[in-house]
């Protein structure tokens, strides 16, 4: 009851997207600088990435598993990209009889997949994760729309 | 056995509640109908075996499938609360009572069925522990056939059964239905709602045994506190989630999961196309802020033309801007500069928590460029004449350029910060 309700926050000013913003356009900064002309895959890639770590960033979901997770997701990502093209899990599952429960409902699994970090938590902590992912997630849809209708009107 | 037995009691949840329930069980086991009165002594429970074939050839076994479960509930509690000495009268009981339930498996069923149809369902125990507890256990059981056994049992029961048809189910959906051997799949509802906690190894008397500890203790410890406290913040937290996700049904837990899950999917999907979408002319946002201090020392050398230069740029921009805005984007990088809409601009100013750059940096009013706002080069610029850009004249590049870095070493620290920390 007491932290587990955030304000669903869609004001493109507030602080905290304004601290995603600039985390995101600092990062597209860094990506045009580095490489001025890249394959059009390596250019969606970094910009996804970007977007990722503006979210994780962000003031609000700093303290949040699912940023911590997200950042430990993206770092696996851009080290293990120069290789191959399908990274191999090897994530060491520890936490299995948390997460077969058979309390919760049966597409508890696929949230836990779908939200970053969220395969080590019960469920009731899945559900506030996913809030807040949720948040982050359509704060940097929106920011990302602005700047396209932005650049290219 | 025994041992085993000591064994599942300590596992069963140590509340401790009192041993008020005793004297009841007493008061119970008096009462009891006559083929059964014989087996109500204090003795091994192993005495019952042959106790219990007796039963089994007697009739009156029809209803006692609620019976099982208010036995079963009734030797949890007596389990956990007071010990084995007192706990081989309910167990006796129970076992007496299962035996009889295996006989009845389509009564049980029926009540089992009417009882575990609702496994989410939660429902207020009394927490007074002792021979309320009892009573409120008494409460829950379903169907005839328990009040029937509460008239047989005489007053031993004040809480007669009440229409609460929601036992206490936490646990039985925590584990895995219990194999419904022991009971003949009479009474699902004690199978479901049991499972033991260690192991139901040991013979036909022992799982029973074990289940209905379980459940019981269930009902009276802090478990089932637990428990109910933690419905409710997933409760609390899926309303939260509805409120977030567009299309609130409020139909049903399973449809809503389903919802968000699509919501977070469609989301992550919407982060990609625009990341792949963006590529044409907003990525040549690129020195939006980092590359103004390094560009601006780099770009020193127009100090003298820049006045005008920037009025040209301005115009030449403008002029790019009616044909093309990729060509305009990429005039503007060509000269280390960047448009962005003021909104923006002040929101990463004032983000950058830099007062004198929020107040002084982007203090005009969109006069040429309409939404949008010229940041110029790093703290080269001069006393120019874009009044609507830097009314300050030369600080305010400064000032530009202190913000570049500042939010720079801002956006640093913070990754630094994060990264150690994740």
């Amino acid at each position: 009851m007491n932290r587990k309700n955030p304000l669903p926050n869609s004001n493109p000013n507030s602080p905290n997207s304004s601290m995603q913003a600039l985390h995101f356009l600092q990062a597209l900064a860094r990506i045009a600088r580095a490489a001025p002309k890249p394959a059009h895959s390596a250019r969606t890639r970094q910009i996804r990435h970007a977007a990722y770590a503006s979210m994780a960033h962000s003031s609000r979901s700093s303290r949040r598993t699912w940023s911590r997770a997200l950042l430990h997701r993206l770092r696996q990502w851009q080290q293990q990209r120069p290789g191959r093209l399908l990274t191999v899990r090897r994530r060491v599952r520890i936490v299995t009889p948390i997460t077969s429960r058979p309390e919760e409902p049966a597409r508890a699994e696929t949230l836990r997949q779908l939200v970053p970090g969220g395969r080590g938590m019960e469920y009731c902590n899945l559900l506030e994760e996913t809030a807040d992912y949720v948040q982050c997630l359509r704060a940097q849809v929106q920011l990302m729309q602005t700047l396209l209708d932005a650049f290219s009107s | 056995m025994s041992g085993s037995l000591n064994g599942n009691s300590a596992s069963s949840g140590g509340g401790a509640t009192g041993a008020g329930g005793d004297d009841f069980f007493d008061q119970m086991l008096s009462s009891l109908p006559s083929p059964w009165a014989d087996l109500a002594n204090p003795k091994s429970p192993w005495d019952l075996t042959t106790g219990a074939n007796a039963p089994r050839s007697g009739e009156d076994c029809g209803g006692y499938d609620e019976s099982a479960l208010l036995a079963s509930r009734l030797r949890q509690h007596q389990i956990s609360g007071s010990g084995s000495p007192a706990g081989a009268k309910p167990m006796m009981l129970h076992q007496m009572l299962m035996s009889a339930a295996g006989r009845a498996p389509g009564g049980g069923a029926g009540a089992g069925a009417g009882g575990a149809g609702d496994p989410s369902g939660f429902f207020p125990l009394p927490l007074s522990l002792g021979r309320d507890d009892v009573e409120g256990a008494f409460k829950s059981p379903n169907g005839t056939g328990a009040e029937g056994l509460f008239n047989g049992y005489g007053g031993g029961l004040p809480g007669a059964a009440q229409a609460n048809n929601q036992p206490p189910f936490h646990h039985a959906q925590q584990g895995a239905p219990m194999p419904a051997q022991n009971f003949g799949g009479a009474a699902p509802n004690a199978g479901a709602q049991a499972p033991a906690p260690a192991a139901s190894g040991g013979g036909a008397a022992a799982p029973p045994r074990q289940r209905v500890r379980a459940r019981r203790g269930q009902a009276t410890d802090p478990h089932s506190i637990a428990e109910r406290l933690r419905r409710e913040r997933i409760a609390e937290r899926m309303k939260a989630l509805q409120e977030l996700v567009p299309n609130a049904n409020k139909t049903d837990k399973a449809s809503m999961l389903d919802e968000i899950i699509d919501y977070v999917k469609f989301l992550q999907l919407q982060v990609k196309v625009l990341s792949m979408s963006r590529l044409g002319g907003a990525a040549a946002v690129a020195p939006l802020v980092a590359n103004m201090s390094s560009e601006g020392q780099g770009g020193s050398n127009g100090a003298g033309g820049s006045d005008s230069s920037l009025t040209v740029t301005e115009q030449q921009v403008a002029k790019l801007m009616e044909e093309d805005m990729g060509s305009a984007m990429q005039y503007l990088q060509g000269k280390g500069l960047c448009l962005m809409p003021i909104s923006l601009a002040s929101a990463i100013s004032s983000a950058t928590c830099h007062p004198r750059a929020s107040a002084s940096h982007l203090g005009g009013g969109p006069a040429a460029a309409a939404t949008h706002h010229l940041i110029p080069p790093g703290p080269q610029a001069q006393p120019n004449s874009n009044n609507h850009v830097n009314p300050d004249g030369p600080s305010s590049p400064n000032l530009s350029g202190l913000t570049a870095q500042s939010a720079m070493a801002n956006g640093n620290a913070d990754s630094h910060k994060d990264a150690s920390s994740a």
